[in-house]
């Protein structure tokens, strides 16, 4: 079975370098993209699309399929992350608690485990006790990178950014949560179900955006059948449009990096971890 | 006036990074060597972000000014967020055993 794995991603990679030959050498002023695309996009995105950001239009509107399907290849790296690691947890048997009063660590096989109090506190196999400078900072930290995310992702349409920048910074956010102080303080603020949910909805976000243009009977991702639903003029209609899809790209991302944190960190137990 | 005063400042800045840069190769262990990359964030940075600042600022206008403010606030959360750092990776250092270097 790993050899026939083997030789298909020999196949596979060797086929993609033998074509490989026949693409346009980079920065090549006579291939198609250079002659025909690229110029085309820089004169007409403003007027198309009302977007400054060329970049911003060719990623979520000229080309609009192929992002799609990245954010949907970003929530399949989720689920990958997780049907490869995830143990359930039942199967951890294995928990060790200190005891507040004399400092004393607990290990506690099978499953009786003390009741939350303020005598028994759940530690890590490798416990490093809460550094009060790191989490102090980090909580100042925390809100100020979440509000910069958001700034990112709304602001997209004028400067660089858009949903994958922001949606990472937002993913990173929590996962900054989680490494200052740890696992579970961060899993119970967001939980795994939580994650998966949020991936899901912000793939279907973009693809509901995409299939409500299909059924008010234009083009699917033709952003411009939106503009009755906006009452806006249909150039305006594509601006909204790209910042919907916008939306649902950084939600998918941020979910997934946090999903996949989890798994990764903490080797599939999500029970204890960085 | 100002030209010369963002300048002064940015030639201390790059004073600091050539200290912190050459205390990085030279220093003899892992936490004077860290001490010597805070020094970079810290000091070096502050002249010559405030240098530059100050040299936007010689042409006064709006946007002159959220620019300024813009690096103003680039030079805040370095302040916050590298000392921080450096305390976690010493504080690691420390937790799994690492000597600071003595001279026997």
């Amino acid at each position: 079975m790993k050899i026939l794995g083997k030789i298909t991603i020999l196949l596979c990679g060797g086929l993609l370098l033998f074509f490989t030959s026949d693409f346009p050498d980079f920065g090549d002023a006579n291939s198609p993209a250079s002659t025909h695309l690229s110029p085309y996009f820089i004169e007409h995105t403003l007027e198309d699309t009302a977007v400054p950001n060329v970049v911003t239009s060719v990623l979520a509107d000229y080309r609009g399929y192929d992002t799609m399907f990245e954010t949907t290849v970003i929530l399949t790296a989720g689920l990958a992350c997780f049907l490869l690691l995830k143990i359930p947890t039942k199967e951890v048997k294995q928990r060790y608690y200190r005891h507040e009063p004399t400092g004393v660590t607990l290990r506690i096989e099978g499953d009786r485990y003390p009741d939350k109090s303020a005598v028994f506190t759940r530690i890590d196999s490798t416990w490093v006790p809460s550094d009060m400078i790191i989490n102090f900072t980090c909580r100042i930290l925390i809100s100020f990178i979440q509000i910069f995310a958001l700034y990112v992702v709304a602001h997209g349409h004028h400067s660089p950014g858009g949903g994958f920048q922001g949606g990472v910074l937002l993913g990173a956010s929590v996962i900054l949560f989680a490494i200052s102080g740890n696992l579970r303080a961060a899993i119970k603020q967001f939980g795994e179900k939580t994650a998966a949910l949020f991936g899901a909805a912000g793939v279907f976000i973009y693809v509901g955006t995409a299939a409500l243009c299909l059924a008010l009977g234009e083009n699917f991702l033709n952003y411009s059948a939106l503009a009755p639903l906006l009452g806006t003029d249909r150039i305006m209609a594509r601006s909204h449009g790209i910042l919907s899809v916008e939306i649902g790209v950084a939600v998918a991302v941020m979910a997934v990096m946090i999903w996949i944190y989890y798994n990764l960190s903490s080797a599939g137990k999500q029970d204890e971890g960085l | 006036m100002t030209v010369y005063i963002s300048g002064l400042l940015i030639v201390g800045g790059l004073f600091f990074f050539l200290i912190g840069s050459i205390g990085m190769i030279r220093l003899p262990d892992f936490y004077s060597r860290l001490h010597a990359a805070g020094i970079i964030d810290t000091m070096g940075l502050l002249l010559s972000m405030s240098g530059l600042a100050l040299l936007i600022l010689s042409d006064f206008n709006l946007g002159n000014i959220l620019s300024a403010l813009k690096i103003i606030l680039i030079v805040v959360f370095i302040y916050l967020t590298s000392p921080t750092a450096t305390h976690a990776i010493v504080d690691a250092g420390i937790r799994a055993g690492l000597k600071p270097w003595s001279k026997k």
